[in-house]
């Protein structure tokens, strides 16, 4: 048999360019182009392990505005064999609840063996999304995982999972729900024809809420999730002083350490 | 009922001679040629090594447009500023003798076809010109080779897996470290000679706004362009340092022969901050806060060292093909990029109507080449490095040092007459070039710079 892998990427405004309003102390998230969540490179990464071992069909699945499409493109120019993007104004200020709902039922509708995240976005860092979306459709999850090994002759994947004060193996039955650990899944460069195709000529599916019998059930209303209110928080001014010898200095620590 | 995903997707994609040409590099000259082209209804591919157009590549500072106006709507190009002021300045350890034009025609449309103009910016929006006539354009991906099929280049080979693709034509315009051509036996490397190291820096002025007006003299969008001679400016090394204004940067930075940093003990960096400290200079650049740092090699081996432009399936083009002029005087490259890959381009058109790729098909290119002013002011120049080899010390050491200490007698102020100092100061320049008669030889030796 072959799995059918669907991965999830978002996309994020480019952290390197996220720059503070030093009036309001908010991200001014507008000014930054627009890219794939780190996190998720390495999630196309593993899901890609996994068919390099299971055989079957990389999946890239995205829920954003209509110009989240060029995550797509590049998630094909990267390997994937194909990519939905999940687009509706009813989603608009979903939060993770609505969010996973949404991608559980992408992956529901693309028949989805295995699911792969990256561990959390840059932009909101929640990390819920993944657990969200297995919790959701009742499946497995093994989050923070470390390193993958697909056994499709058992039907399941074991992952090596990064615990407090070591890691563990843990086998779980299909259909299971991955999160990519940061930092562990170096992607491999995209190959020179598929760059070329998921850029230039590739197109992705779209769907929105209706397709997916959830418009009732996503957006802002259902969403739990109210921020309580924002605060700045400015650096305490630090007790700095210039002294001329050593002996000084040493009174100094004195002080302080009396 | 669940949704369905289309089904058009491609499985197995293979670009092999879907494009007709390839460009290797998307810097001025490659984006030229591949706008060229596309303008022509050719199917081009532009590969590019950095993220993004522009982000690999450096130059001193101004680009001189007459060629990138006709080809595209250039009131909309990301200039900085255009050049009103020219400043010839020769520097001593100390002293500092310059001669500044600042014609009233520089200030109106087309401001003499001079701008400054940050790569970063300006080779992405060049580059976008190409796309929007239907070129592709590929970024992140080096070619590292070139295809050869029967003897003759059919496509080239990238740093990605399944990494090669087939073309009919591959245009190199890869810049001056020009591996592939090299690598291909297209081209000799360059001899040491031959080749200038430059190092620049991109410096803000974070205390106040308006410092680049106030120093500089501007209003609006003037700029300046100040070129610097003599040991102040490089040392004892053969080159020169310059001064360019951007909007709200300045670009400050030295070039020399990359000989003469190779074997002097002061590396680039040392002799740009030397250049920095110089007393004419400093005051130019205090304060400021360096927000990028850049070098490069620039060929300048003239028109002796230009290779054979065309191959069967290809075509060089820009810095890769040594088009790069220092005069002293006139400091050019880029321009002459833009135009050799407007004439490449347009020879691999018409080669591809007739559907032909021998060289012979493309020898148009060349021949345009040598009649536009790119291989005439080269070969006008031709003789000038070797002369200024000759006479370095004379140049760069002791006639900026006369007309300094000529400057200061003629203009001192002491109680003997000024007969006596005007005596004084032609002595100083008389004395550095060897009397009236080596005034004479001189004089006749350099007059083709000018005329």
């Amino acid at each position: 048999m072959s799995w059918t892998i669907a991965v999830g990427v978002k996309q994020v405004p480019d952290a390197d360019e996220v720059g503070i309003d030093p009036d309001t102390g908010r991200l001014d998230r507008a000014s930054a182009p627009a890219v794939m969540n780190g996190p998720d490179r390495e999630a196309l990464e593993a899901a890609f392990r996994i068919r390099d071992q299971a055989g079957g069909e990389v999946i890239a699945m995205s829920m954003g505005p209509p110009n989240a499409t060029s995550v797509l493109e590049e998630a094909v120019a990267m390997g994937c064999d194909d990519a939905v993007l999940v687009s509706d104004r009813a989603f608009g200020g979903s939060d993770t609840w609505p969010t996973s709902l949404t991608l559980a039922r992408t992956a529901e509708a693309l028949d989805a063996d295995v699911v792969v995240c990256g561990e959390e976005t840059t932009d909101s860092s929640t990390g819920q999304v993944p657990p969200g979306i297995a919790a959701h459709n009742d499946w497995a999850q093994l989050t923070y995982a470390e390193a993958v090994d697909a056994r499709p002759d058992e039907n399941r994947l074991v992952a090596r999972r990064d615990v407090e004060g070591g890691h563990e193996v843990v086998a779980a039955d299909l259909p299971v729900v991955v999160a990519a650990a940061y930092g562990e899944f170096e992607p491999r460069p995209a190959p020179l024809h598929r760059k070329i195709y998921g850029e230039n000529d590739f197109e992705p599916t779209v769907w929105d809420a209706e397709d997916l019998e959830i418009k009732d059930e996503v957006g802002l209303e259902v969403s739990p999730t109210s921020v309580g209110g924002m605060e700045t928080v400015d650096p305490v001014e630090r007790k700095s002083e210039v002294v001329d010898d050593v002996d000084d200095l040493a009174e100094s620590i004195e002080e302080v350490v009396a | 009922m669940s949704p369905e995903l289309e089904s058009d997707t491609v499985a197995d994609p293979n670009y092999d001679d879907e494009f007709d040409a390839i460009v290797v590099g998307a810097g001025l000259a490659g984006s030229a040629a591949a706008l060229t082209m596309a303008n022509r209804g050719l199917e081009v591919l532009m590969i590019e090594r950095g993220s993004s157009p522009g982000a690999k590549n450096v130059f001193g500072g101004v680009l001189y447009t007459p060629t990138i106006r006709e080809l595209t709507d250039f009131e909309n190009a990301p200039v900085e500023r255009y050049v009103a002021e020219r400043r010839f300045s020769m520097l001593t350890e100390n002293d500092e003798t310059a001669f500044s034009l600042r014609p009233g025609e520089w200030h109106e449309e087309p401001h003499n076809d001079s701008y400054t103009v940050l790569r970063g910016e300006f080779d992405e929006w060049f580059a976008e010109q190409a796309v929007e006539e239907g070129a592709t354009l590929l970024t992140s991906t080096t070619v590292t080779g070139l295809l050869r099929e029967d003897g003759r280049i059919a496509g080239v080979e990238t740093d990605r897996p399944d990494g090669t693709i087939r073309a009919p034509y591959v245009v190199l315009a890869e810049g001056g470290n020009s591996l592939v051509s090299e690598g291909a036996n297209l081209k000799a490397t360059e001899t040491r000679e031959n080749v200038a190291v430059g190092v620049k820096e991109v410096l803000e002025f974070p205390e106040r706004d308006g410092v680049i007006e106030d120093r500089f003299r501007l209003t609006d969008d003037a700029g300046v362009s100040y070129h610097y001679f003599g040991e102040g400016a490089v040392g004892d090394a053969f080159g020169g340092g310059f001064i360019y204004t951007n909007d709200d940067t300045v670009s400050v930075g030295v070039a020399y022969r990359i000989e003469d940093a190779a074997t002097h003990d002061q590396s680039p960096e040392e002799t740009l901050n030397a250049f920095k400290s110089h007393p004419a200079v400093a005051p130019l650049v205090r304060n400021a806060r360096t927000v990028e740092y850049s070098a490069k090699t620039i060929p300048e081996g003239g028109a002796d060292s230009i290779p054979d432009l065309v191959h069967d399936g290809a075509a060089i083009v820009g810095d890769a093909a040594g088009l790069v002029l220092n005069n002293g005087v006139h400091l050019e490259g880029t321009n002459m990029a833009v135009e050799s890959g407007y004439h490449a381009g347009n020879a691999i058109a018409r080669a591809a109507e007739n559907g032909r790729v021998g060289a012979e098909a493309l020898q148009v290119y060349p021949e345009a080449l040598e009649e536009s002013f790119v291989v005439q002011n080269l070969e006008h120049y031709k003789w000038m490095m070797d002369a200024v080899e000759e006479d370095r010390d004379l140049l760069f050491e002791d006639l900026p040092r006369a007309f300094a200490d000529a400057g200061t007698e003629y203009f001192r102020i002491d109680r003997t007459p000024k007969e006596s100092h005007a005596k004084n100061a032609k002595r100083a320049v008389l004395d550095a070039v060897g009397g009236w008669t080596g005034a004479a030889k001189l004089a006749l030796r350099y007059r083709k710079v000018v005329t």
